[in-house]
């Protein structure tokens, strides 16, 4: 579905090329549930954003159902993310001014339903508090509002990048969980430096420096698996 | 943007940052009109009070004593258009008021017949009161000169003890025309006994009203350099325009400058908005809204505020301008044009440049514009 070849992303930094991702070869399947592990500063987010189509490779491509993504104008690359993709920050950003229904509409305009949306909502746990402006809301109901939205008008990928950062342990495990069960049909690509968020994990890469170090493959999606002996807590 | 994003919803629900913009732009459309209306209402005094000279060409003895029979003729004779007989009238100085202050103004004195046909000429055709006798210390004044220098029918027009409107007997009024015209006439006879200098000046009409200014072209020509004085309304226009010309360049000027120092303070607060907003740009973006979208909602929003704002501007000033007329104006006839058209082509700067500092501040912003700096928060 997504495809990685040979992707690098280079920032310049004093003049010198520092090398967020190198080389990548990569690919995100179907439905799968895809986590990337790694320590700060390795390149996860970077590797996100390539993927996601919000930054071009420096070289190499990134291909989205056989389309070179780099390629694209601006507005379909932006409608990638409107349509296809959806996205999950580490922070949970939310318009001030619109209701926490409206702030998972915004998301995929003209696709996604209001009655959805609630519903949405609902199965996340805040579904009385759709009307709330974000102030109204706690941290972890913030992110949950951001989960909605990426979820809203089934997406084929979903992209989350640390998305239980800003919440204790708790809280984020159930982000995740949230995620998993309501992705329908969509691939999910997990970034995260926390092995214990990856439990449910099809497949768990490890990069560090730019660089995909290790790959593991679990055969189920099972909280209680190989995975938990592994690189569980 | 469609159905949750309208260029409306910010405006609407920031309220406390919108109402604000809109009220700078209110304030300085009202402030413009009033400054523009106030002075235009100077020269459009002018042309008001003496409106009465476009139904004539007036011409008034130099150095010999009349404008006398020969000259009467040349006009009867070469005159390029037909005109009715001339009026042969004679003139004593009264004074109106203004809101810079008094101006002459002339009392015509006229024949029994010859206040009639002028009366005729104006489309008087309401009279409270009557005409002056023949001979008899009388005067005849229009509804607007009654208004202004607060005269009512017994109340005396010309006095002996008033230096601006001079005559040896109180002149009382008897009649007063209803109409729009100033004007004020008295009886010839009257002023042919007790008024000095003693000598004719005469009306030319030409005899269908919209050859009146060809005539007074004409005339105008004829006696260049003459023994005579020739008035009329395109004169005054002239000498109106030139009076003002300076006087005008200085109001642009200031408001040019008013204009700069509200677009300067507008185009730092819209920045000082949209820098707030870089989250929200950054976010929606990152979501998949495209450059142009955002841009798009954004000039759509510094419309609605600048539109707005011009709108109520204009219907704030024309209340004001309603209300000054009623209340300082009108009581004093005073003229003001509450629809001054120039007053709010003035006023057009004001909308056109705040736009145009949105679209600059609008520009600078989005043209290096990465999203992923505000996701990741290195930005707002
Ligand atoms: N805009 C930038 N300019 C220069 N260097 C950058 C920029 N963004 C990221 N980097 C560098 O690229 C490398 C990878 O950054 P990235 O944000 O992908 O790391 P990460 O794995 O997401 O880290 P974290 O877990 O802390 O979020 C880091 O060394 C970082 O300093
Ligand atoms: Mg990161």
């Amino acid at each position: 579905m997504i495809e990685l070849r040979q992707a690098s992303l280079v920032y310049k930094d004093q003049g010198k090329d520092l090398y967020a991702c190198r080389h990548i070869n990569l690919t995100v399947r179907p439905g799968e549930f895809l986590g990337i592990l790694g320590p700060s500063g390795s390149g996860k987010s970077s590797l996100l954003y390539l993927m996601s189509g919000l930054k071009s490779p420096t070289s190499g491509e990134v291909l989205y159902k056989g389309q070179n993504i780099a390629g694209l104008a601006e507005p379909e690359r932006a409608r990638l993310r409107l349509v296809d993709f959806g996205i999950v920050f580490q922070y949970p950003y939310l318009i001030g001014y619109l209701s926490a229904l409206e702030n998972v509409l915004v998301g995929s305009p003209g696709v996604g339903t209001r009655e959805r949306a609630q519903e949405l909502l609902l199965d996340l746990g805040i579904g009385h508090k759709s009307h709330r402006l974000p102030h109204e809301l706690s941290g972890g109901e913030r992110q949950r509002v951001c989960v909605a939205r990426a979820l809203l008008g089934g997406r084929s990928v979903i992209f989350a990048d640390e998305p239980t950062a800003s919440l204790d342990h708790t809280n984020g495990l159930a982000v995740v969980d949230l995620l998993v069960r309501h992705r329908g049909e969509g691939a999910l690509v997990i970034v995260t430096h926390d092995p214990s968020m990856l439990t449910q994990a099809n497949r768990v890469i490890h990069i560090s420096d730019g660089e995909v170090v290790n790959e593991e493959t679990s055969p189920q999606i099972a909280p209680t698996g190989l995975h938990r002996e592994t690189i569980g807590p | 943007m469609r159905r949750i994003l309208t260029f409306s919803t910010y405006l609407v629900r920031n309220g406390g940052k919108s109402l604000p913009l809109i009220g700078v732009i209110v304030l300085a459309v009202l402030l413009i009109v009033g400054i523009v209306a106030l002075m235009n209402s100077i020269p459009y005094s002018i042309r008001t009070i003496y409106k009465h000279s476009k139904n004539y060409t007036g011409l008034v003895p130099r150095s010999n004593a009349s404008v006398d029979f020969a000259m009467r003729k040349e006009i009867r004779d070469g005159a390029p258009v037909p005109i009715e007989p001339i009026l042969v009238i004679r003139g004593s100085q009264a004074q109106v008021k203004s809101i810079v202050g008094g101006w002459p103004f002339v009392v015509l004195a006229m024949r029994q017949d010859d206040m009639r046909r002028y009366a005729k000429r104006l489309n008087i055709t309401k009279i409270e009161g009557r005409y002056p006798k023949v001979g008899e210390a009388e005067a005849l004044i229009s509804e607007p000169v009654a208004r202004n220098l607060k005269l009512k029918i017994g109340d005396p027009l010309l006095k002996p003890d008033n230096a601006d409107a001079y005559s040896m007997f109180p002149v009382k009024i008897v009649g007063i025309a209803q109409t729009d015209y100033w004007t004020m006439m008295m009886p010839y006879e009257y002023h042919e006994k007790y008024h000095f200098p003693p000598y004719d000046s005469a009306l030319v009409f030409a005899k269908n009203p919209a050859d009146q200014d060809k005539l007074d072209r004409w005339i105008h020509e004829k006696f260049r350099g003459a023994n005579v004085r020739v008035f009329a309304y395109f004169l005054l226009e002239e000498e109106t325009n030139g009076m003002f010309r300076i006087l005008y360049q200085i109001l642009n000027v200031v408001i040019f400058t008013l204009v700069a120092v509200i677009t300067l303070m507008m185009a730092m607060l819209i920045n000082i908005y949209q820098s707030q907003r870089i989250q929200e740009f950054g976010l929606l973006q990152a979501l998949g809204y495209t450059r142009r979208d955002l841009i798009r909602r954004v000039l759509g929003e510094s419309i609605a505020v600048v539109l707005v704002g011009w709108i109520l501007g204009v219907a704030a000033a024309q209340g004001m301008l309603q209300l000054v007329k009623s209340r300082l104006m009108d009581p004093n006839a005073f003229a003001l044009d509450v629809w001054d058209r120039s007053a709010l082509l003035y006023t057009i700067p004001v909308p056109v440049m705040i736009f145009l500092a949105a679209v600059g501040a609008i520009w600078s912003r989005f043209r290096t514009f990465d999203p992923v700096s505000v996701v990741e928060r290195r930005l707002a």
